[in-house]
């Protein structure tokens, strides 16, 4: 009955409404394929047949099935050595930006003499910095340089996220909720620890997500920082085999430098193609995921941040 | 301490209100110090270190005892047969990139607001912010296979059209296209969060009204969506104007190859090759050249945030 009702209130759309409408749901199934199709390439891609893939027959379907270049991958093992190396550098780094962050973000948000100078201080390094060779020089004197430290360290507190904590802060915890707590002999450390950490899960969440992408696809921070190739990030070793060119490239030769157990030069160099492909997926496949789980806390972020910038 | 100044209303003295106000307020200065000595010792060290870009540097005698030369650096750098080349290079990469990505975000999301099929209208949402977390190295990476002259799969498609295959990364005429192409791909969709979020702001009752008043979807967004968008998109245009000499060098590095020097090479992966990727690196010079780069870009904020200040009454700070 209601349902009947509704639809006799609702106006019908009119036939130039109907035009639009269509038009609109062919262009966004045109921005969807332009989105879309690169990535879904590459995952068919990584499971094709190498030949099928350098004769781009691979368009959309796996021609051929194969998972050699998987198996190419897997014996790669400096890719797996990075894999670690920035499993390592996301998980501890990000745990510990968020801690700092959040506690500092605490501090922010309440009134204290010297916040204008604190807070100025840090507004100033978003738009001014001592630039690439002063950073890098002070790194070298702090004795850092290519060192785990340094992955860790470099990049803690993004001033960014940092104002996102603290509006946060200011705008979803109430501030009768400090007021009753002091009355109750709560100091700044029992108020942040007991009331404050418990109540910022989403926050944290947004924190984790935004540092932990952050440093997972970081690679400029392990070129200037970094020297031993033991250290090297994953995104690091990526570069190597992804964007250097062919005729003089290093892929190939790292590849090749694992013929025995490919099966001989040519086979390696014939799988070094699709091996690219599979280095795309294995290393975009955890930032990817953790979008796809955690996007309403992306979302949140750009928000909160939006509301007081 | 007993020369400080004397402030009136409470009659302490600065130093006396000072320590009265650190016993008050020392926990949350504990809590503080962390972040305050990262900004300390990784953005306010180098700030002093930036002198080595009046200096001589030499690492044995360390930032304070190098050779005070004064202006040779940036002496040098503004005489170089290159510095032009490499401004006009940095705007206009910077300006192409405003004026084609600029706009696609807000297109996005008034049709993406029009999208009837709830659940078509969130996969679509979801669909497009994506790209947004692939790493800039497989970005670059993507833009090597399929661009690549042999296999890439575009120029398959140009040779099975009768065309002639294109070096797409040496070329320098495709720096720019290739570079500006990927990050509207990467990012526009990211970019609409904003302009989506004032949409759904918007009250249903407007639409209510204009749907009685006989008015079309297309009027609908002329009328309402567009003037509802024009202030935080003007916004949005002031800042973005911020950052016009500023290099995303990271990117840049990575799609720049011997070929497209011309047009690819930018200042902050000149500061990068000249300073830290050369074998006999010049830091001296870079500093000087990353200095003048951070001058620029911080005038150029201030002067955008005035303006937008004044406008719009809106501004970062």
């Amino acid at each position: 009955m209601s349902v009947a009702v509704k639809k006799r209130t609702r106006i019908r759309e009119t036939r130039k409404d109907r035009v639009f409408n269509a038009l609109n749901l062919i262009f966004w199934l045109a921005v969807l394929f332009i989105v879309l199709y690169p990535l879904w390439l590459i995952l068919i891609a990584s499971v094709s047949d190498p030949d099928a893939v350098l004769q781009a027959k691979v368009l959309l379907w796996p021609v051929d099935f194969s998972l050699m270049g998987y198996e190419a991958v897997f014996q790669y093992q400096e890719l797996w050595g990075s894999y670690l190396n920035s499993i390592f550098y996301t998980v501890v780094g990000s745990a510990l930006s968020v801690v700092v962050s959040l506690a500092a973000a605490y501090a922010l948000s309440r009134r204290f003499a010297g916040k204008k100078l604190v807070n100025l201080a840090i507004t100033f390094t978003m738009f001014f910095s001592g630039g690439l060779i002063p950073i890098f020089l002070n790194v070298r004197d702090l004795g850092l340089y290519n060192t785990r430290t340094i992955m860790i360290l470099m990049n803690l507190v993004s001033v960014w996220n940092l104002m996102v904590a603290r509006t946060y802060i200011q705008t979803s915890i109430p501030n009768e909720l400090y007021e009753a707590a002091v009355m109750d002999g709560a100091d700044h450390f029992t108020y942040f620890f007991r009331c404050v950490l418990p109540l910022s899960g989403t926050i944290v969440a947004v924190l984790s997500v935004y540092y932990g992408v952050a440093r997972w696809n970081d690679y400029f921070t392990g070129l200037v920082m970094l020297r031993d190739r033991k250290l090297y990030p994953l995104q690091l070793v990526l570069r190597e085999i992804l964007t250097a060119l062919t005729s003089t490239g290093s892929s190939d030769t790292f590849f090749a430098a694992y013929a025995d157990n490919l099966g001989g030069l040519q086979e390696a160099l014939r799988k070094a193609e699709v091996a690219k492909y599979c280095c795309i997926v294995v290393s975009t496949v955890p930032a990817v995921l953790l979008y796809v789980f955690m996007q309403k806390y992306f979302v949140k972020g750009v928000m909160i941040g939006s509301l007081k910038g | 301490m007993s020369q400080s100044v004397t402030t009136g209303r409470r009659g302490g003295t600065l130093g006396r209100r000072a320590g009265l106000a650190l016993r008050r307020d020392w926990q949350l200065w504990v809590l503080m110090l962390p972040a305050l000595a990262f900004f300390v010792v990784f953005c306010y060290f180098p700030m002093y270190g930036v002198q080595i870009a009046f200096r001589d540097y030499k690492a044995a005698f360390g930032i304070t005892g190098s050779q005070w030369v004064g202006l040779k650096y940036f002496e040098k750098f503004f005489s170089s047969y290159y510095c032009g080349r490499m401004f006009a290079n940095t705007f206009l990469l910077n300006l192409y990139g405003l004026i084609f990505g600029f706009p696609i975000p807000i297109l996005l999301a008034i049709l993406l607001n029009q999208l009837n099929h709830r659940r078509f209208k969130g996969f679509a949402q979801t669909a497009i912010y994506v790209p947004h977390f692939i790493s800039t190295v497989v970005l670059a990476g993507m833009i090597y296979l399929f661009f690549s002259p042999t296999n890439g799969i575009i120029n398959h498609l140009i040779t099975a059209g009768g065309g002639k295959s294109i070096y797409f990364i040496m070329e320098p005429g495709w720096f720019r296209p290739l570079f500006i192409g990927s990050e509207i791909w990467q990012n526009a969709g990211w970019n609409t969060i904003l302009y989506i979020a004032t949409l759904t702001s918007i009250d249903p009752q407007l639409y209510e009204a204009a749907t009685i008043d006989g008015a079309t979807r297309w009027n609908k967004i002329v009328h309402i969506d567009i003037p509802h968008l024009i202030p935080i998109a003007v916004m949005m245009l002031i800042l973005n104007c911020g950052s016009l000499l500023s290099s995303n060098t990271d990117k840049a590095l990575l799609l720049q190859t011997s070929g497209n020097m011309a047009k690819s090479d930018i200042l902050g992966v000149y500061v990068y090759n000249v300073g830290i990727a050369a074998s006999k690196a010049q830091y001296s010079y870079a500093s000087a050249i990353g200095l003048c780069l951070n001058v620029i870009n911080f005038v150029i904020i201030m002067l955008v945030n005035a303006v937008s200040r004044r406008m719009s009454e809106i501004s970062l700070f």
